[in-house]
């Protein structure tokens, strides 16, 4: 039985030097730590790693938004891969502990793009990455009491995107096609998402100008098609001839909403958000009335510029108007009519975006209630 | 189930407690379809319009039970896959993962040999079967071979099931537009569309499996005392891999049904399934133990459940309430519908 006494042996031996080498590892980042660049002044790094933190692809809408963060990394010259993705699955947890992780790999030399899942934990993160001198832009989620004016350099920018106009804009489009009478209904994102509120909101400011349109009924179909499928029938049911026109909060809702009627044999104008390339086709096809791209794309790739210019000192954010730290993305219109040129120009061929045009596309300032 | 009866003392047949276990979802079913009607009239009534209760209800008519069907075909196909695993015993919780990557498999076949079933496109409906049935067949190896709990062994897999359907789809969704596929859901017959009869065909299919074949019989005597089954020379290993194939059979069906009712296939496809395949089993009176229930218990849940997914809209009740409301309903039809005096301990 020599080789198991053998074998433990060497066990041991390897135990004992993971040990030491670790214990020389924390003591030695430590000692670093005490030595090196004070982590408030913010450095520049001529090749930080560049990582996107989001919740998984399996939603083509994150899938957009991490093609276009490819799309950036490939602008300067490298592999797609070189984009550290971070998948947080939908928890806030998991996306701190994440990018703890890599800003400890990285030693801050770090360019984040991150939505972090929910507002809250937008603030640990950012903080986070200010102490190690990491450069972080955030997407969608943020609290109002935080600002990257309020961290130097080192907090680059927040980008979001405020429905309630756009949402309000397609609903007039919905109520002028149903000649401003009738029923509408409409089918939501999960409750508390804030997109989902924003759009519901839309509608309703809407149809303070139209009195004779009576919103027969919301529900929340949950940013899913087979969901938005039998919410859709149950309407039907309720409902039935009174329902004239709905307003959807999204095109994987608006799928499901089409699929419904076509099981009826009806035939009514709907409204649709996202403009999916699928919700542009049937725009184009005319079963859909509108929808509105909000450029996906752009934003993740633009994202993840800011941190990294921002990172390798090509400008300096503390240098920029708030305006240019706090912005809302772009919306664009999608209708019948334009709907062709509009997959043109943005779907079949995907723009190739300057990534160093930061506030471009962008649609002005964030506007605190 | 007759010696309960014949012991009671004279005087007027009693229903037994059995009798009453067995039909208890029947019973629930025809009381909520009973129900909902009630509250549309109560709604009318406070309204002041004319009403005859059950004639002038809109959940009582035909054009709706055509939707209830509907929602349910999908559903039925991948809850009768289960019940086989939760008669043997066990649990099955591979349907997400397994729907959505034969829905995704289908639809690149479909696609790929032609995009229309006058084609050899139709191939790709054997070939969903397939490979439904292959991944039904690893997890069942899984189960067995490495010894891993059904519960985990499946989960696992479901996991599996979704990434590589993720792998495959690269995050995109697959649109199958051909008109003979979609008839499933757009050409009626007798009021109801065609996938209808496809899920009550593979219902008689498992009920055939279920009551006339040795594999059917077999999930029984596992599931009711699995060390009896061994020592009757019974290869139980065997039988679970089978079982587990054949749910995954059954979960492809469902895949089909589900493209068919909503003409995308994406990993998204499976979501939900798990959520009400279980629920429809257990309400059915399947009990979540082995041994007890069978197909039709399972037709019976997932009716219950899609009538009071349905119910719940028709009637107006609050979103935030539903969910809440389909919990308790659970509660009470398993309290109804499972007899559980017989069982010494719940785990």
């Amino acid at each position: 039985m020599s080789f198991i006494k053998k074998f433990i042996e060497q066990e041991t031996i390897s135990r004992r030097n993971f040990l030491l080498a670790s214990a020389y590892g924390v003591s030695g980042a430590a000692a670093m730590r005490m030595f090196g660049p004070s982590p408030a002044m913010a450095a520049s790094y001529s090749d930080p790693t560049v990582a996107w933190s989001y919740r998984n692809r399996t939603n083509p809408y994150w899938n957009e938004i991490v093609s276009g963060g490819e799309a950036f990394v490939e602008s300067l010259g490298k592999d797609k891969s070189f984009l550290t993705h971070l998948i947080n699955e939908g928890s806030s947890e998991k996306s701190l502990a994440d990018v703890k992780a890599l800003l400890a790999k990285t030693n801050g030399e770090l360019a984040l793009a991150i939505d972090t899942n929910d507002a809250p934990n937008a603030r640990p993160v950012v903080e986070s990455c200010v102490e190690a001198g990491a450069y972080v832009s955030t997407l969608w989620n943020k609290t109002d009491d935080l600002h990257p004016w309020d961290f130097g350099d080192n907090y680059v920018s927040h980008m979001s995107w405020s429905d309630e106009g756009p949402a309000e804009q397609t609903a007039r489009i919905l109520l002028d096609a149903i000649g401003g009478k009738g029923g509408v209904v409409h089918l939501g994102g999960i409750a508390s998402n804030n997109p989902a509120i924003e759009r519901l909101n839309g509608l309703k400011n809407a149809l303070k100008d139209y009195p004779d349109v009576e919103l027969l009924d919301a529900q929340p179909a949950d940013w899913d098609t087979q969901k938005a499928n039998q919410v859709m029938s149950g309407f039907i049911t309720r409902y039935g001839d009174e329902i004239s026109g709905v307003h959807c909060a999204n095109d994987t809702i608006a799928y499901g909403v089409l699929e419904a009627l076509r099981a009826e044999g009806m035939d009514i104008p709907i409204v649709s958000y996202d403009g999916n390339p699928q919700a542009v086709g049937l725009v184009a096809e005319g079963k859909i009335l509108a929808t509105v791209f909000t450029n996906p794309h752009w934003g993740g790739g633009i994202t993840a510029a800011l941190a990294y210019y921002a990172a390798t000192g090509h400008f300096k954010p503390s240098e920029e108007p708030n305006e240019h730290r706090e912005f809302n993305g772009p919306s664009i219109f999608v209708t019948p009519a334009d709907a062709a040129e509009f997959k043109a120009n943005y779907l079949d061929n995907v723009p190739t975006y300057d990534w160093k045009d930061f506030w471009g596309p962008s649609n002005g300032p964030i506007v605190y209630k | 189930m007759s010696s309960s009866t014949a012991a009671l003392p004279d005087g007027p047949r009693r229903i037994s407690r059995e009798t009453l276990v067995k039909w208890a979802p029947l019973l629930v079913l025809v009381v909520l379809v009973l129900l909902f009607p009630l509250f549309e009239w109560l709604e009318d009534f406070r309204d002041g319009k004319d009403h005859i209760y059950l004639l002038d209800s809109r959940f009582l008519s035909i054009r709706n039970f055509a939707r209830i069907a509907i929602s349910a075909s999908p559903a039925l196909m991948v809850a009768i896959g289960v019940t086989f695993i939760i008669l043997m015993g066990s649990i099955d919780l591979s349907m997400e993962g397994t729907v959505s990557v034969c829905a995704v498999m289908f639809a690149l076949m479909f696609i790929g040999m032609g995009g229309t079933l006058a084609s050899w496109a139709f191939l790709a409906i054997p070939g969903a079967l397939v490979v439904g049935a292959v991944m039904g067949f690893i997890n069942g190896l899984v189960h067995v071979k490495l010894k891993i709990p059904s519960f985990m062994a499946s989960l696992a897999m479901g996991f599996v099931g979704t990434g590589f359907a993720l792998l495959l789809t690269g995050g995109d969704r697959i649109r199958v537009e051909d008109e003979a596929f979609r008839s499933l859901l757009t050409v009626r017959w007798f009021n109801f569309p065609v996938m209808c009869y496809v899920a009550l065909l593979g219902l008689l299919v498992a009920w055939f499996i279920q009551s006339r074949t040795t594999l059917g019989r077999n999930f029984y005597a596992v599931g009711g005392g699995e060390e009896l089954a061994k020592a009757s020379g019974l290869n139980v290993n065997r039988v679970r891999i089978m079982g587990f194939t054949l749910a995954g059979v059954f979960f492809a069906m469902g895949a089909l049904l589900a493209v068919g009712r909503i003409g995308i296939a994406e990993t998204a496809t499976g979501n939900g399934f798990m959520f009400v395949s279980i629920t429809a089993v257990v309400v059915g009176g399947t009990a979540l133990w082995g041994g007890i229930g069978g197909v039709w218990n399972t037709l019976i849940g997932v009716l219950i459940v899609n009538v009071i997914n349905n119910g719940m809209v028709v009637i107006g009740l609050p979103n935030w309430v539903q969910d809440g409301t389909l919990g308790l309903l659970v509660i009470a039809a398993v309290v109804l519908s499972t007899d559980r005096r017989s069982v010494s301990f719940v785990k």
